[in-house]
């Protein structure tokens, strides 16, 4: 309280700049006055009273020192005039500031780049979610890149009711529904949601309310919506009055009962659901009675944690309730895994954080790296200034200026640039963070990946301008500070310059900075090597001259015989288009994360205890094989002669047979699915679906004549002969003429919808490669100034030497050795780091070592060359010099 | 050596606030008269010290000045205890009597009582 008030005192004085100097000035000229009284008293003479009067008093100026220091805030004034300082030498060399500046600023950009993806994806999964950090993933079985919905709606309530470790349990099934009954019918994503969803997410209707409990009850159910605030503002205007009135959801009627906040986008991160129904509505929405079979796994499932409670806990309590489900209804459980695994919502194995979780840790260790290297860079061009200081800074010391002084004047400086250099990264940040939508093509997924400078991205920008600014500053601080003052103000500039050119410090943030360059070097060239090797393996299928467009049937009102009916006329209509050299139909496309998965039951294979039989399976139409250019090894493929009166026939890939059926003939064989049984007719050549860098996974190809769905995606597979977007006008053309009111969607040559399936090995391509470039470019115009600036300070000797009678040759090279042995040895500490580095990229490489001998060598040869050139111009510059110009020079 | 000397300036802000109390507002030579005849050697020298110490308990608002006469009428410094200065007196008394008391325990403590 004391100390407060005095404190708030002070600061008052310091603002107004009030001091109370002339009050001390009168009461020590009392006080001499008195004591000289006194003095005068005890019997001295008028002098010596006067003497020691102001003997005992003490140094006036001390005093008044003191009293000043009392009076104001000595450490805010000095601060203040340390900043004012630094302003005026920043103004003062432009040219030293702006390289400065922009060198932090591409390093710190880079970090809060990354950061503002992972701010709005992994800190951030579920927009407008309360406490996001309590809520886990609940996944049946092992993680996989291919995460398949694990819960039935029978196991989930019966999970909801018995546990004691969550508070809640929610379960959701997404993918697309048709809003209808409006001008043009418009597919929208949305969710079946347990009635919990909101209260359990804490996400609250801005308008509206959130689903009540009998909604959602098995059996039962309402039909009522809870919508996206987009399809609120889009659809209805922002209607104020929505709640209560009816919109058609793939054509049957339901009760808006909310609107749900602007920024909520659904419970997976990275997806947009955008339309919320009870479970129990699955026969309206999709015509199917999911709900109430126990041995359909459909549902994603989020928990939100008791407090206190751990997620060793949770896990071992749900594992135990699902082993006793399990064994009451061993029928329904015998073929999936029934071992739970939680997961945070961060690495949640649904949405897009499973693959982003791995992807930017690492991108943001990379940026560090560039980082450390802008800061060393910074770091040697401070030094450089800081020597030609000397002088300066000495006679700093030799007035009496402490150290902590020195280096205060130091890191001020360095912060100064360092917040400079930030304020810059946040303009650049302002523009990069949206280039992670860049890498998304159009695809049929919704992804939403709005990463923005947001309030956390905000701290960590200064937190880590400041911690750049340390890093920069501390060294030319500490050797400034640490001058033997006498020896340096009697230098001579000639003897300041021959000790110089030995400074370890400068080359070794020389060495450092191409040691940095060479491990971001070498990750980028490992990365493109990846990507591009990624590239030329063979999917499977020729993408080239494939167009792809969607349309789906259920919401135009097709029935299964007349949609059927409707397919074939297309695929006829467009096999007779002219460019068009073979027309099929599936109801996926390769890579883009389209393709659905089905619980099989294969004949004569016996599946191991909980071994998941839910296998990839493909809806496809005749003619899919020759489409897409996939090997058939065995067998036919689909004809117009498979039809749902024919035989139901199936084609497994490789892996399939190879999988189920090891050395049997796979022709003849038998798999049920849904029910129905399939003959293997066909066996085909292996094609990557999902990613190209993982191997082949056993998919079954079933006729679309004969597993029939209106309620999926068509998407028209066309081969044609020369560029695929030339076909597209006709294209649409020919399915208006057939149906004028049928939206075409997704009209895309194959190839650009792939990019999805190389989504984050482009990302992890492009970023370290733009590092790579600019940790060269760095690191060229760091060496460039060291050596420049050495052969500058040299120009005296280089004079004497040429003036004794050395060649142009000998000091070119003198000039090029020096800068070439730190060169190499930045190059060989380099590889030594990239080496040890690398080894954290092996699990997101494909085809290329971590320790890939090529990239390295190539990459250390490259920046050997860039190197070289950066110190050729100033040794030859040097070398042309005249000696007498030379040795005139000071 | 710091340390001795931190102690003293601690010890120097407690003798004036005892000084104001004893002798009622003083000018600052009065208290440094006050302070020497008890203390003696203490403070013989640097007179001159008690005054930012003077500013700064005035800023911890412990007393207050104002001007006034001295006794030969000309214009001086006085320095009174305000109530909070009194407060802060009175406890810091008591807390230096118990380390007081404390270390005199202490330090008359012999080996066999400690057995």
């Amino acid at each position: 309280m004391r100390a407060l008030r005095r404190f708030m005192i002070r600061l008052g004085n310091f603002a107004t700049g009030h001091s109370p100097d002339q009050r001390l000035r009168e009461e020590i000229a009392e006080h001499l006055a008195l004591q000289t009284e006194a003095n005068l008293r005890a019997g001295m003479s008028l002098a010596e009273a006067r003497r020691q009067a102001a003997i005992k008093l003490g140094g006036v100026e001390a005093i008044r020192r003191r009293q000043h220091d009392e009076a104001g805030l000595p450490w805010l004034e000095n601060l203040l005039s340390d900043l004012k300082y630094a302003l005026r030498l920043t103004r003062k060399n432009p040219g030293f500031t702006a390289v400065a500046v922009l060198t932090l600023a591409l390093g710190i950009a880079a970090n809060t780049t990354v950061l503002s993806w992972v701010s709005a994806t992994l800190w951030n999964p579920i927009p407008g979610a309360a406490h996001t950090s309590d809520l886990l993933t609940i996944m049946r079985g092992n993680r996989t890149d291919n995460p398949t919905p694990p819960f039935s709606f029978p196991d989930l309530l019966d999970l909801s009711r018995r546990t004691r470790t969550f508070s809640g349990l929610l379960g959701y099934h997404h993918d697309y529904m048709s809003l209808t009954g409006v001008a043009r019918p418009e597919r929208i994503y949305g969710a079946l949601t347990t009635a919990n969803y909101f209260d359990l997410l804490g996400v609250h209707p801005v308008l509206g309310r959130a689903f009540l409990p009998r909604e959602g009850a098995p059996h039962a159910g309402a039909a009522v919506v809870v919508i996206g605030y987009g399809v609120w503002q889009h659809h209805f205007g922002g209607d104020p009055s929505i709640i209560g009135k009816a919109i058609q959801i793939n054509r049957h009627p339901y009760t808006v009962v909310g609107v749900a906040p602007r920024d909520f986008t659904g419970s997976a991160p990275g997806l947009r659901e955008e339309l919320w129904i009870p479970l129990p509505m699955d026969r309206d929405v999709w015509g199917f009675n999911r709900p109430d079979y126990r041995g359909i796994f459909w549902l994603n499932v989020l928990g939100r944690l008791r407090p206190g409670v751990t997620r060793a806990q949770a896990q071992t309590e749900l594992n135990l309730l699902m082993q006793g489900i399990a064994e009451r209804f061993p029928e329904d459980h015998r073929n999936s895994p029934n071992a739970i695994s939680l997961d945070p919502l961060w690495r949640s194995p649904f949405g897009i954080n499973g693959y982003l979780y791995k992807t930017l840790p690492m991108l943001l260790a990379l940026a560090a790296v560039l980082l450390l290297l802008a800061c060393a860079n910074v770091a040697s061009l401070l030094l450089v200034r800081s020597v030609e200081r000397r002088r300066e800074m000495a006679i700093r010391l030799g007035m009496g200026a402490s150290r902590p002084a020195i280096i205060r004047q130091f890191v001020i400086e360095s912060l100064l640039l360092g917040l400079l250099g930030g304020t810059a990264a946040l303009v650049i940040t302002e523009w990069t963070s949206r280039g992670i939508a860049a890498f998304v093509p159009p695809s049929s997924l919704p992804l939403t990946l709005g990463a923005h400078v947001d309030q956390r991205v905000l701290f960590a920008t200064i937190a880590v301008s400041i911690l750049a600014a340390i890093i920069i500053g501390i060294l030319p601080a500490l050797r400034s500070s640490r001058l033997p003052v006498q020896s340096v103000l009697k230098e001579e500039a000639a003897s300041v310059s021959l000790t110089w050119h030995k400074s370890r410090l400068l080359s070794g943030l020389v060495v450092a900075q191409i040691a940095l360059s060479l491990v971001l070097l070498v990750c980028a060239g490992l990365f493109t090597r990846s990507l591009r090797k990624a590239r030329q393996a063979d999917p499977g299928f020729e993408a080239d001259h494939v167009l792809l467009a969607s349309y789906e049937l259920s919401p135009a009102g097709y029935t299964r015989a007349t949609g059927a009916a409707f397919d074939r006329q297309v695929l006829d209509r467009l096999a007779a288009l002219p460019g068009v050299e073979s027309a099929t139909l599936a109801d996926f496309s390769p890579l883009s994360f389209s393709l659905h998965t089905d619980y099989l039951q294969v004949q004569g294979y016996v599946p191991q205890p909980h071994e998941s039989m839910e296998i990839s399976r493909a809806i496809v139409g005749p003619n899919y094989f020759r489409t897409l250019r996939t090997a058939l090894m065995a067998g036919r493929e689909f004809t117009a002669a498979d039809t749902a009166e024919s035989q139901p026939v199936a084609v497994v890939n490789q892996a399939f047979a190879d999988r189920y059926w090891p050395g049997a003939n796979p022709l003849g064989q038998q798999v049920t699915d849904g029910g129905e049984r399939f003959t293997v007719v066909g066996v085909a050549g292996n094609a990557r679906y999902r990613f190209l860098t993982l191997p082949p996974e056993p998919v079954i190809y079933l006729p679309d004549a004969q597993s029939y769905s209106p309620t999926h995606d068509t998407i028209i597979h066309l081969r044609t002969t020369g560029d695929p977007r030339t076909v597209a006008a006709s294209l649409e053309i020919a399915i208006h003429q057939l149906n004028p009111d049928l939206p075409l969607f997704n009209v895309n040559p194959l190839p650009v919808t792939m990019q999805l399936g190389t989504l984050f090995g482009r990302a992890a391509a492009t970023f370290a490669g733009s590092f790579g470039l600019l940790a060269m470019l760095l690191a060229a115009v760091g060496l460039y100034g060291v050596v420049a600036y050495s052969t500058r300070q040299r120009t005296r000797e280089i004079g004497i030497r040429m003036a004794l009678g050395a060649r142009k040759g000998a000091v070119y090279r003198l000039l090029l050795g020096q800068g070439f042995r730190l060169t190499l040895a930045g190059l060989v500490v380099g590889a030594v780091l990239a080496g040890a580095f690398t080894r954290l990229l092996k699990a997101q490489l494909y085809g290329v070592s971590d320790t890939d001998m090529l990239t390295f060598v190539s990459v250390g040869l490259l920046l050997a060359a860039v190197a070289l050139l950066a110190c050729h111009i100033p040794a030859r510059r040097a070398a042309r010099v005249d000696p007498m110009v030379a040795l005139r020079h000071q | 050596m710091k340390q001795k000397t931190d102690v003293l300036s601690g010890t120097l802000a407690l003798m004036v606030l005892k000084t104001l109390e004893v002798m009622g507002p003083q000018h600052g030579w009065g208290i440094a008269r006050r302070i020497e005849q008890i203390s003696g050697d203490l403070l013989a020298v640097n007179q001159g010290t008690l005054y930012p110490l003077l500013l700064k308990l005035e800023h911890e608002g412990s007393i207050a000045s104002e001007w006034g006469a001295s006794d030969n009428n000309r214009r001086a410094r006085f320095y009174r205890l305000t109530a909070a200065g009194r407060k802060q007196l009175q406890a810091e008394t008591r807390y230096w009597e118990l380390s007081a008391a404390i270390i005199a325990r202490f330090f008359t403590v012999k080996a066999e009582d400690l057995t």
